[in-house]
């Protein structure tokens, strides 16, 4: 091929702000991958070149950078977003422009744009299976907390609907917290968790606040034993960020934890440390976006254009082994067969996986109604 | 720390409406173009079963819930009767065009809502669920007010009944009642039937001696 022109990519994830944590680990997925890509001799002999810009957590920066990459940067695929409400300001630009969005966070579900590509779990990879666990081995008394904002709203609906198909089973309160929440708000949450006595909390706070929410549970005295925090969002990254030992015995569903016992994980983590060192902390939208990368340049390489017309042809239905196994692209909805898990932290701040899916399950992101006991939500069972 | 009203009530629950999407039987009535082609894969996306029609068909399946229908100017002489019947699905109009033409077909069709060409994907579901919801209320509404019409002429209908009774066979109001209601129980029908019959015997026998 005569063209030998590098390969403009535009990565907008936050490395500032309060979402900044898991910002920097998928902005470390994105260019480990690229890294990868590259030195395996790039995209048919051409280079991928990376341009990087920090939205800062902020939905209006994320606009205006994409924007940016768009018209001064001249990229056609862009990688990033985390906060639903940053993907959202992303898409219109996106569809304007026809260009293409990677995705590689967990969200709330409901959307479907032709220009984006999902690889974060939807509620029916996630959700179903930590409510048939925890439900299961600790009760079906939920207490339930939250950042203020979309996704958590949405995933304490479903978890609130999940948990009441049990027996005996009450939603003891639905709480919502800032952003930038500090141990001091949840102070009071604590107290009315310490009179209603829920078998579990379910916390879809994210960011830095998920920290300053471990803590306070901490605090407070409770046993993770006998009411532990199940969690969608609370990962390695949000972990390394509280004092050790803090989130032992508590409980999060993802389809990637860095413990997978895996060839494909280990070879990505040691790689990984080879290229960042120990400054960075793999987690599931670490993996997410490391796998949509590659996923990418394959399509690419095929395609020959980074067109969206072009490539999109050849991301759909494609597969990769990911850190965390096969993964497919779903030609019909545009998000990700994944493999739903369940960890426990132990005391190394890393999680024991309890539970596993045996084969990927199916995106179903337009899913109103989740029910327990679903085959397809059935895990196996690794240690109890 | 702003103290917050908690808005959101302990008791959220899932409105039916949302719950019943993957239930629901949809026909698109649309040329096999790219508006048909989204419309229809992002129906499947949210779960619903889909059949498309096209060319317009003279009615459409009894088991259909909601009726998707392309409103342009060739479908303007067309006969949508099926549209305006008793169990008529709930229609949307998918319209590319809003001249008063047009605008007047989709009053026409009865339609619940309107999605603009090109369709996209983002907004058709909370098209459909309120599409649905204002049909569903629009419909219960119209049998309540067919019930409460035909209470009103039952009443109509036992008054006079009860002034016939009066005056022929000389009772009190309560007594001329106790009697429809007597025929009603021993005829096993209604006191508006029995007044109904009485009334319109006394019609029939006093023609010509009306005052």
């Amino acid at each position: 091929m005569a063209d030998k022109d590098p390969i403009r990519i535009g990565i907008l994830f936050s490395e500032t702000g309060v979402t900044s944590t898991i910002g920097l680990s998928q902005l470390h997925g994105a260019m480990l991958a690229v890294d990868e890509i590259n030195d395996a001799g790039g995209i048919n002999g051409r280079e991928l070149q990376p341009v990087q810009h920090d939205p800062a957590s902020n939905p209006a920066r994320y606009a205006e950078l994409a924007e940016r990459l768009i018209h001064q940067d001249g990229v056609n695929v862009i990688f990033g977003c985390y906060m639903s409400s940053s993907r959202k300001a992303v898409i219109p630009i996106i569809e304007k422009w026809n260009k293409l969005l990677f995705y590689p966070t967990l969200y709330e579900g409901f959307e479907y744009s032709a220009n984006v590509i999902y690889t974060g779990a939807a509620p029916n990879q996630n959700s179903v299976q930590l409510a048939e666990f925890i439900t299961s081995n600790f009760g079906a008394r939920v207490y339930l907390i939250g950042s203020d904002y979309i996704y958590p709203y949405e995933s304490n609906r479903i978890m609130g609907e999940l948990v009441l198909q049990r027996q005996g089973s009450e939603k003891l309160a639905e709480r919502y917290v800032p952003l930038d929440a500090k141990e001091r708000d949840f102070a009071e949450i604590m107290a009315d968790i310490r009179n209603k006595r829920p078998d579990f909390i379910f916390s879809t706070v994210v960011g830095d606040s998920t920290a300053a929410l471990y803590r306070a549970y901490a605090d407070a005295g409770f046993d993770p034993k006998s009411m532990p925090i199940a969690s969608l969002t609370t990962s390695e990254a949000e972990i390394s960020q509280m004092d050790r030992g803090l989130a032992t015995g508590h409980y999060t569903s993802a389809p990637y934890f860095q413990s997978i016992d895996s060839e494909a994980n280990r070879r990505c983590l040691t790689n990984l440390r080879r290229r960042f060192g120990d400054c960075s902390v793999p987690n599931l939208c670490w993996e997410a976006s490391y796998f949509q990368m590659h996923i990418f340049a394959n399509a690419m390489r095929q395609a020959g254009e980074d067109d969206i017309t072009q490539l999109m042809p050849f991301i759909l239905g494609s597969e990769f082994d990911a850190p965390q196994g096969r993964v497919k692209i779903d030609p019909t909805n545009h998000h990700t067969c994944l493999y739903p898990r369940i960890g426990r932290v132990n005391a190394d701040g890393q999680f024991t996986i309890v539970r596993q899916a045996r084969r990927s399950v199916y995106p179903d992101p337009y899913l109103v109604t989740h029910s327990l006991g679903d085959w397809a939500a059935r895990l196996d069972t690794l240690e109890c | 720390m702003v103290e917050r009203v908690e808005h959101r009530s302990p008791l959220r629950a899932t409105p039916q409406q949302l719950k019943e999407l993957r239930t629901l039987n949809v026909a698109v009535v649309h040329p096999d173009d790219a508006d048909g082609r989204l419309l229809t894969q992002q129906l499947q996306r949210i779960g619903c079963k889909v059949q498309a029609f096209w060319p317009p068909v003279q009615s459409i399946p009894k088991d259909v819930d909601v009726a998707f229908v392309a409103v342009r100017p060739d479908i303007l002489n067309l006969n949508m009767d099926w549209a305006h019947c008793e169990d008529a699905p709930t229609v949307i109009a998918v319209v590319n065009y809003e001249n008063p033409t047009i605008v007047e077909v989709v009053l026409g069709l009865g339609a619940k809502a309107v999605l603009p060409s090109p369709v996209r994907s983002f907004g058709l579901l909370s098209t459909l669920v309120l599409a649905r919801e204002s049909h569903k209320e629009n419909r219960s509404l119209q049998r309540r007010l067919r019930k409460v019409e035909a209470k009103l002429l039952g009443v109509r209908h036992i008054a006079e009944a009860k002034v016939v009774l009066m005056k022929t066979h000389n009772v009190s109001e309560t007594e001329a009642y106790d009697m429809i209601r007597e025929q009603a129980m021993s005829k096993r029908t209604t006191t508006e039937e029995v007044a109904k019959a009485i009334f319109e015997a006394h019609e029939l026998l006093s023609m010509g001696h009306r005052s």
